[in-house]
């Protein structure tokens, strides 16, 4: 949060000085590994937490397909109790934080300073230290699987079980540890992303001329700021119960266990919907342009993604339903949480408002985009019916729940998440995605998504328990589950077609000699498309100036003599062209990824023996100062820069 | 008896048909194999389960979400195909009416859901205090303890409330709990374990809490599922219509064995539970066939440091609990383990014949007290069999049948589960489940 | 560990970049820094973001302390055993007396604690009023009388932890012991870590790089260190006050 660093211009072209306070001069590399480990870059910063996540994915995607593989018949012996509780738990935890979380962050960080005609983030180092220490708490988290077997306690892991007398190895301690470091990452970087959308729009951006996904990312990234400590704060009791003897959840000493899931749950729900609103932004983009319409009730969108935000934390208590909160508590949270499918729906209906009477575009974005309307409802549907507590108590803890979540976070959020990637890939990389292996991926997941979570809902209320090793014949479980478990093998290869769409279509793009893609490939409605693909270091040759809601797209269509819109521009005639004469960038820095690096060896210090901890500190600390004491840029600064700042604003 | 107000109140017709149609999809695949899906919830027998289950009928909820799901879905796969036009021959120009947005219709679809939401919400707060509604005085009342990875079950018979007044302030009360592990018991009070055995047709009000972790108990055909917390103490109710037996299963992840921590409800008809009752208050009886009188030599040298056979003859210290070297401080208490039909937290069944298998609901409760008797009797017809090779296999090396983390830490000195017995030859196995089967 | 060492990145960052920008900003002292959409600087943006999140940690905190200490006093007036044991006799049959655990406070002596560290503040304030208007020996008297209250707090709650050990508050025996060493302990780390900031604006008062064209520097360290005793205020109120 503390970083003065200009990303606006500075002329270039004088002569490299080292600077007196410097005691490291900055990274030069323009190409290679290197760049990418010390940039400052929001576009490349939200790739790699693209890749991160797909990593991750790939981890916690082969522990789901593990789960699915156990639960394909009754009584198998394919994993043991130990280990499935482990995969289980990994499972969770990397989707959650390593996974949908990342690529939310990806996407903001690489759409939202576009879309609000910025040139960079407030404070890129800091963007690249949070990228980093995700990045590394997130590795920290899986090398338990080698060092003695991942948490077992499941990714709420609840209290008492969480401690050490019941999970006595250290997989709790990394997922603790793991999450924590992740969580200085969403921290930093919720602090960075709110103050870019407040304070670096356009000029004549007006919030309420803001793209809905950059509104989206504004309420993510505050229920990201308000959440996330008191997830630290619970964190922090666990590790003083787990590595330092404190009794926060010791029973013995008259400890109330229920203490966790308050805290938990303050954090999680908002959690929840953090997860889905950079999805909700996504579609409330691709709908519009490939609907050729506005968005439906735009003030209505905005603020129905506001008051789920402030809704988010009123009814956290609607996952203790059957802790023993008593039915005054359980009746005020029922009602709070049946409220918050209004905002929902609102959201819903407009989308389908906005598809209705459009002249429809039914490309692999736009098809990703509706299953998410349809299979969100279906999520939000079967919430609802356990937001009704006294029904709940039959359906939580089944695979009901498991059901709606995933009808929630993959069949809403991932499929939102595929959808834009298909949308916004061109502007990244310059190269169009193959719509055939699209539209087959498309179809793909939705058989796939929809045999592997749809029969858990028959599961669930057939009385199937989550989190269970094995079940017996008797119980009746068998086909339903043999079912899921072929439904997510089509799941998993269709999940992966992105990475072969991705190649096979880069393949394509190199062997007919990179043609330009062009900056507006849709006909788009946003600022981002009105720069040339892939986007540019340097963003905006100039700052845009915007006049009204959907800028770009007001200035290709208007309105002619007879008041019919027409088509005065193409997006690529009037996109910026990209040379960026006299553009001057914040310097790549190698600090942020070392002062990232320095807090997993704490981590590891903190678990193993406190010695680590001193070399980690002073890793830490010396990295700190290099960081303050790095100069700012390589190149001179003189007094005209801030003339010349002007002059960029006058020519704008 | 909330099952007939709640048919009073209901303003839906309750006729089959209106039930069936709107949910025909899921209410079929729910009920077509109702008799082998024990846990299913669509099946409710017992008062409380009938009205979570009616609740979602008699709301609506189940018709307003089918409604809002078939609207939804083919809604936006009608628009997406009637307006979609063809990218290779569009003509961008061809820009169709550019709706910003309609207050009023969006003023009604925020209101609209708010209004059957709200709506909802009366029927739904409710049945949630329906559901705490106590039974009469002089009703059975039962506490049941979770541990990893079994249940324990404690009759209050008397009716005096749970606790013996153990700090001695001449009131019986949650104070008297010597916190949280050992929970103090009248010496006229039934201690069992896995299974619970009720009256049926009455309501039977419980007080769940727990010996280590969080578990959660759930009978799906009696009622929904309520959690049991260490040093807190939470009220539930179950009743079942009919006898029979009702299998459940532990919800709250509760660690390595959570899959096999299960048990069931066993109602039995008023006669037969008194009898019941009666049976588990008798002290059992040191068995006088010289093999199970050798089993229970061995039981007095191996298991009595953690299991309790309360036959006056084996002494336990005052302190018991204290000095049983598990992190619950509590095993199975075995004096009448021969009238359970399951055993190992659920997952065996003690006995052999039509019904047994300890995940099924088949078992024909009028036989259930007599489990014992016609095992052992060599000239009934050979439906009932004592389930001997599972049980020494249990007994043997229980944590190779269930996982458990029995060994003890070196830390606490404390285990997590039944420990395995590699040192019993066989012969001594079959002494000691001879002399278990004898715990009638 | 990591909060002392993000308060410390802070104020160096502060420090360092805005040495780095100098000679551009020197000739431009009315501009100000570049245009905003609010109006407001990025950095005191981010740092009245970075303050809302710490409340909420704070209140987590608080709610924890409060819950335990609840859970304490109640276990321990009804007699639990293992919470009897968990303080030494003699305190224990103190705090049942009192029904609450304020016999073991020293409430004069941390008033007085509190007071200083509230003096504190007021110094705070001066010192951006100097370095505003530019007086290098103003600025240096009030950053250093802000450090030195800042630390004779702290010494004082080491003292008041020594003493609380020594009479048998530990933090790993009862529950009171780690909610109460947990919640202050953490304040005391979030001072610990404006005394640093305080202390590199001092190295750099003395360097003479602590001019009014970083006013703002100051004023953001003004502004944590006021969240941080504001902070106190309510933790004093709650667990010393509040039977």
């Amino acid at each position: 949060m503390a970083m003065m660093e200009e990303p606006l211009a500075l002329p270039s072209g004088t002569v490299a000085r080292s600077r007196p306070l410097g005691a490291f001069s900055r990274p030069r590399e323009t190409s290679g590994l290197v760049t990418w480990l010390t940039t400052v870059d929001h576009k490349k910063i939200g790739i790699m937490y693209g890749a991160a996540a797909l990593f991750f994915l790939i981890i916690g995607g082969i522990a789901a397909l593990m789960i699915r593989v156990q639960l394909a018949v009754p009584d198998s012996e394919f994993l043991s109790a130990e280990f499935y509780n482990q995969v289980f738990t990994m499972h969770g935890t990397v989707m959650v934080f390593l996974v949908v979380m990342p690529i939310g962050a990806a996407f903001a960080n690489y759409l939202m300073p576009l879309q609000v005609g910025a040139r960079d983030v407030a404070f890129p180092r800091i963007n690249a230290f949070s990228f980093w220490v995700f990045f590394f708490g997130g590795l920290m988290l899986n090398t338990s699987w080698f060092l003695g077997g991942g948490a077992d306690g499941g990714w709420f892991n609840y209290a008492p079980n969480n401690g050490i007398a019941f999970s006595p190895s250290n997989g709790i301690d990394f997922w603790n540890i793991g999450l924590f470091i992740a969580g200085i990452g969403s921290l930093t970087g919720s602090v960075n992303l709110i103050t870019t959308v407040l304070n670096m729009r356009a000029p004549g951006m007006s919030l309420m001329k803001t793209p809905v996904f950059t509104w989206m990312t504004l309420v993510t990234q505050f229920l990201l700021l308000l959440a996330i400590p008191v997830l630290t704060v619970a964190q922090i009791l666990l590790a003083s119960d787990r590595l330092f003897g404190a009794n926060f959840f010791n029973v013995e000493q008259g400890a109330d266990p229920l203490l966790w899931q308050h805290l938990f749950w303050i954090f999680g729900h908002p959690e929840v919907y953090l997860m889905i609103l950079p999805a909700f932004g996504i579609v409330s983009e691709i709908i519009p342009t490939f609907s050729r319409k506005p968005i439906f009730g735009y003030p209505f969108m905005v603020f129905s993604g506001i008051a789920i935000g402030f809704m988010g934390w009123g009814v956290w208590a609607h996952h203790m339903f059957v802790s023993g909160i008593g039915p005054l508590s359980v009746a005020a949270f029922t009602v709070a949480t049946m409220f918050i499918a209004v905002p929902t729906g609102v959201k819903i209906l407009n989308w389908l408002a906005t598809m209705w009477g459009g002249k429809i575009i039914l490309n692999t974005a736009m098809l990703f985009s509706i299953a998410l309307v349809i299979q969100f409802t279906v999520g939000g549907l079967s919430g609802v019916s356990h937001a009704m507590a006294a029904h709940d108590t039959q359906q939580t803890d089944t695979y009901y729940i498991v059901a709606h979540f995933h009808y929630v976070l993959f069949g809403g959020a991932f499929f939102g998440f595929i959808g834009g990637m298909y949308f916004w890939w061109p502007k990244a990389f310059g190269y169009m995605l193959s719509e055939r292996i699209g539209k087959l991926q498309f179809w793909l997941m939705v058989i796939g998504f929809n045999l592997t979570f749809g029969p858990m809902h028959i599961l669930g209320l057939q009385g199937m328990p989550r989190r269970m090793q094995t079940y017996s014949d008797a119980h009746g479980f068998n086909f339903w589950n043999m079912a899921a478990t072929i439904g997510s093998f089509i799941l998993g290869f269709s999940t992966l077609m992105i990475l072969l769409n991705a190649f096979v279509s880069y393949r394509k793009w190199v062997a007919a000699d990179r043609p330009n893609v062009g900056a507006d490939p849709w006909d788009a409605r946003t600022l981002e498309w009105s720069i040339q693909s892939p986007a540019p270091d340097h963003n905006f040759d100039h700052d845009p100036v915007v006049t009204s809601l959907d800028d770009f797209w007001h200035r290709k269509y208007q309105k002619d003599e007879n008041g019919v819109l027409r088509r005065v521009a193409t997006g690529d005639e009037l996109a910026q062209p990209g040379n960026g004469e006299g553009v001057h960038l914040p310097a790549p820095s190698y600090w942020p990824i070392v002062l990232a690096g320095s807090i997993p060896i704490i981590g590891y210090g903190v678990i193993y023996s406190l010695w680590l901890v001193i070399p980690g500190a002073v890793l830490m600390m010396a990295s700190i100062y290099g960081w303050a004491l790095e100069p700012a840029d390589d190149l001179d600064i003189d007094d005209h820069h801030d003339d010349h700042a002007k002059e960029l604003e006058t020519v704008s | 008896m909330s099952t007939t107000k709640t048919r009073k109140r209901s303003f839906m017709p309750r006729t089959f048909v209106s039930r069936a149609l709107p949910v025909a999809g899921a209410a079929l695949v729910l009920s077509a194999c109702a008799d082998d899906k024990p846990l299913n919830t669509f099946e409710p027998r017992g008062p409380r389960a009938q009205s979570l289950y009616d609740l979602m009928f008699d709301s609506g909820t189940w018709y307003v979400m089918g409604i809002v799901f078939v609207l939804v879905t083919f809604g936006g796969i009608f628009v997406a195909i009637k307006n979609r036009v063809d990218p290779a021959t569009y003509d961008p120009e061809d820009l169709p009416v550019q709706t910003h947005g309609n207050i009023t219709l969006e003023v009604a679809w925020t209101i609209l859901p708010a209004v059957v939401l709200a709506i909802i919400s009366v029927f739904v707060v409710r049945t949630i205090f329906e559901l705490e509604e106590p039974n009469e005085p002089g009703e059975l009342d039962v506490m049941v303890i979770g541990q990893q990875w079994w249940w324990e079950y404690r009759y209050d018979v008397d009716g005096d409330g749970f606790f013996t007044d153990g700090n001695g302030d001449g009131v019986v009360d949650e104070a008297d709990q010597e916190l949280p592990l050992e929970i103090a018991l009248d010496p006229d009070d039934v201690v069992t374990a896995t299974e619970m055995v009720i009256p049926a047709g009455e309501q039977v009000d419980l007080i769940l809490t727990s010996r280590d972790v969080i578990h959660s108990f759930w009978i799906p055909r009696l009622n929904g599922k309520r959690d049991t917390v260490p040093g807190r103490w939470h009220t539930w109710s179950l009743e079942a219509d009919e006898p029979g037996k009702y299998t459940g299963w532990c919800t709250e992840y509760c660690g390595l064995s959570h899959a096999r921590m299960r048990m069931s409800v066993i109602a039995l008809d008023d006669a037969e539970f008194d009898a019941w009752l009666a049976n588990q208050q008798q002290q059992a009886e040191v068995p006088s066939d010289p093999e199970a009188a050798a089993g229970r030599e061995i039981f007095a040298n191996q298991c009595v440091s953690c299991h309790v056979i309360d036959d006056g003859e084996f002494e336990y210290p005052e302190n018991f609990a204290e000095t049983v070297p598990l992190v619950s401080h509590a095993a199975p208490n075995l004096t009448h383990f021969a009238t359970r039909s399951t055993y190992a937290g659920g997952i065996f069944g003690s006995y052999a014949g039509p019904g047994t298998d300890p995940d099924d609901d088949a078992l024909d409760a009028s036989v259930y007290n007599q489990l014992s008797e016609l095992s052992q009797n060599p000239d009934s017809p050979d439906d009932y069999r004592w389930n001997t090779a599972e049980l020494k296999r249990w007994v043997a090396n229980a944590p190779g049948q269930k996982a458990m983390a029995s060994d003890v830490n070196p830390d606490t000195g404390l285990g997590r589960g039944m420990l395995p017995f590699p040192q019993l030859t066989d012969e001594e196995l079959d002494q000691v489940v001879a002399y278990l089967a004898t715990l009638d | 560990m990591t909060d002392i060492a993000d308060s410390a990145t802070d104020v160096v960052d502060d420090v360092a970049s805005a040495d780095d920008h100098a000679p551009a900003d020197h000739g431009h002292d009315d501009h100000g820094g570049h245009h905003t959409s609010l109006g407001l600087s990025n950095m005191k943006l981010a740092m009245w973001l970075f303050l809302g999140s710490e409340c909420l940690l704070f209140g987590a905190l608080i709610s924890t302390f409060l819950l335990s200490k609840a859970r304490f006093i109640t276990e321990l007036v009804a007699g639990n055993p293992r919470v009897i044991e968990s303080i030494p006799a003699g305190l224990a049959e103190e705090f049942i007396e009192a029904g609450t655990v304020e016999p073991i406070y020293d409430i004069p002596f941390t008033s007085g604690s509190s007071f200083i560290l509230l003096m504190s503040s007021l110094t705070m304030v001066l010192a951006h009023k100097a370095v505003s208007e530019d007086d290098d020996l103003q600025t240096k008297i009030w950053l250093g009388a802000t450090a030195l209250l800042g630390s004779t707090f702290m010494a004082g709650q080491v003292y008041e932890f020594t003493v609380f050990y020594r009479e048998g508050i530990e933090y790993g025996t009862s529950l009171y012991g780690s909610a109460f060493y947990t919640l202050t302990g953490f304040h005391g780390a979030h001072v610990t870590g404006g005394i640093l900031m305080l202390l590199s604006l001092l190295v750099l008062a003395f360097r003479g790089k602590l001019k009014s064209n970083r006013a703002e520097t100051v004023e953001l360290v003004g502004l944590y260190w006021h969240f941080v005793d504001i902070v106190w205020v309510l933790i004093f109120t709650i667990v010393y006050l509040i039977p």
